[in-house]
């Protein structure tokens, strides 16, 4: 190991108890303006997105281009194979009509969509992630059992160590880590 | 455990902030469309008998629709929808109403339906009908229908009513089997309802999804009803406890029927197409000619596209700017499709609306307005004692 790598530190872990005192916390943190934190709970809670000042996820664009991409590639694909590159008639119907493509169609909008969605949120997440500074933490893993804990990130412009290890006291936690890089 | 809750917002003030001009409306609606209406009921009967029809019709989907929706509450033990449900069962209750403004209907039956004078012998679709189709059922289901619609609605606000009175657990358990069995008689006397009425002026016709196409509809013209109406309680504070959760809920219900009408609708259709039977397809046939086909493009895009589209964001729902003209754009869009059920047998070559059609829709809407109002000021304005009171407003006072 060569001593002269500096360490980075990574961020700021506050442990809290309950779900109310997370919440308050989310609150005051969301106040004070950072940006890069997040809060990490047992479960989902409920009005959390509005304690944090989350606003409603981009992801609802990737499924709505998603659905798009899938109804036109349907409508194209049953035109190019049963009205243009192989045409036979069935039932006496017309060659291409989109009433009869429309099933196909719509079951292509609801599959590209939810590819979009999952391809999306992953993007989005930046995942997949094979490795989180945080789960080198021994006491971070009772995030999957009964604590919450808010994490603010070194990177945040708003970031300083001692007054932001002040404001996570003052939000009510009783044990606060630097988690290194 | 709901009693502090509802101290704070008694109902109280319940004429305060409203224009005396909208208090009037509905007895003005009253006497012009009625004048006009029994104007053209002397001189054209015909067209005031078809246009009085689709009236009827869109009013009649109002009333089901609420009917339904309160069925839904008790059956689903819902929470969010406690302080919508006594408008809803005031609705519901326009039933008896509806069954007084049948009689027009009624009288004129001979000469909107053509089956009614037509020999059996002479007609196959008909004969293998008739046991339906033949006048003596015709008046029996009608008032069958009416004096059930009656009993369930009026079992329905009665038990509700009590409640706010006592607001013991047997008043929710009788409400629960009302709603319980109620279910069943809505499915059947709904679909009766729409295959007499509507269907049969081309009694030739098949569709196993008519019922389903008319109730489809029906849910989605109330629940965009439903959304203004509690808009303007709210903003007329007769129901404060509305907030952000059951405008939520009815504008994700909305979004949950666009796509619903829209499917069913086109299932009929598909099937149909598809199947290319004659007996099926000359209804569509018909409905494809002429103006005809610009109002099925309407209903295609204007009932399903537009609402779908703009419902389908989160935030939409919430917006009054586009939830109060999708409301009204709802009423128009259910009225094109009744007229697109009705109207295309008398009027063949295209679509032909005339102030007929207003008078009968004013008439109409003028009286089940008047009796609504009645019934909402000599009642509390939404459920007292209910036992999901609290939990359909807990958490709201934060985000409202």
């Amino acid at each position: 190991m060569n001593a002269n790598v500096s360490i980075q530190s990574y961020g700021l872990v506050a442990e809290f108890d309950t779900p109310g005192d997370a919440m308050r916390a989310a609150s005051s943190i969301r106040d004070a303006g950072f940006r890069k934190w997040d809060v990490h709970t047992p479960f989902p809670v409920h009005g959390l997105d509005a304690a944090m000042g989350i606003k409603n996820s981009p992801v609802g664009w990737f499924t709505f281009f998603g659905g798009c991409t899938g109804y036109t590639t349907g409508m194209l694909m049953i035109w190019f194979m049963n009205g243009f590159d192989y045409k036979i008639v069935v039932g006496g119907k017309p060659l291409f009509s989109p009433f009869y493509a429309f099933p196909v169609c719509y079951e292509l909008t609801i599959l590209f969509a939810a590819f979009a969605t999952l391809i999306g949120m992953c993007f989005l997440n930046r995942l997949p992630r094979l490795y989180h500074p945080l789960l080198k933490n021994r006491r971070f893993a009772a995030v999957t059992h009964d604590k919450f804990f808010v994490v603010i990130e070194t990177a945040d412009p708003k970031y300083s160590p001692v007054e932001t290890r002040k404001l996570l006291e003052t939000a009510g936690s009783r044990h606060i880590e630097l988690i290194e890089e | 455990m709901s009693s502090h809750a509802i101290s704070a917002s008694p109902a109280a003030g319940a004429n305060s902030g409203v224009n005396p001009l909208w208090a009037k409306l509905p007895l003005i609606l009253i006497v012009v469309g009625g004048l006009g209406a029994a104007f053209d009921a002397f001189t054209n009967s015909a067209q005031f008998g078809y246009s009085y029809l689709t009236a009827f019709m869109f009013f009649l989907s109002l009333c089901l629709g609420s009917l339904f929706l309160v069925l839904m509450h008790h059956l689903f033990d819902a929470g969010w929808s406690v302080p919508i449900r006594r408008f809803l069962e005031h609705i519901a209750f326009l039933l008896p109403v509806m069954g007084l403004l049948f009689l027009p209907i009624a009288f004129l039956a001979k000469t909107i339906y053509p089956w009614m004078t037509i020999d059996p012998h002479t007609d196959h679709a008909l004969h293998a009908k008739v046991a339906l189709f033949n006048t003596k059922a015709f008046y029996v289901v009608a008032a069958a229908l009416f004096a059930i619609w009656t009993l369930l609605t009026y079992k329905l606000r009665a038990w509700s009513l009590k409640q706010d009175q006592t607001g013991s657990a047997e008043c929710t358990k009788a409400l629960r089997k009302w709603a319980a069995g109620g279910i069943f008689i809505f499915a059947f006397s709904l679909t009766l309802a729409a295959i007499y009425w509507m269907k049969s002026i081309q009694h030739q016709f098949f569709s196993t999804m008519y019922g389903v196409y008319y109730f489809a509809g029906s849910v989605w013209t109330t629940l965009a009803t439903a959304y203004v109406i509690a808009l303007a309680m709210k903003a007329t504070g007769r129901i404060p406890v509305l907030h952000r959760r059951q405008f939520h809920d009815l504008g994700q219900l909305l979004l949950v029927f666009t796509v619903f009408y829209a499917y069913i609708h086109f299932s009929q259709y598909f099937l149909i197409w598809n199947a290319a039977v004659p007996e099926e397809t000359f209804w569509y046939v018909l409905r494809e000619k002429g103006t005809w086909w610009y109002v099925g493009m309407i209903i295609i895009f204007g009932h399903f596209l537009v609402p779908f589209l703009s419902l389908l964001r989160i935030d939409a729902k919430l917006k009054i700017g586009l939830m109060v003209p999708l409301g009204l754009w709802a009423w128009l869009m259910h009225y094109c499709d009744m007229q697109f059920n009705v109207m295309p047998h008398f009027h063949p070559d295209g679509l032909a609306l005339c102030l007929t059609d207003l008078s009968c829709v004013a008439f109409i809407g003028g009286v089940l307005a008047f009796v609504f109002l009645k019934y909402f000021n000599r009642h509390a304005p939404y459920p007292q004692k209910d036992p999901r009171f609290a939990e359909s407003i807990a958490g709201s006072e934060s985000h409202d």
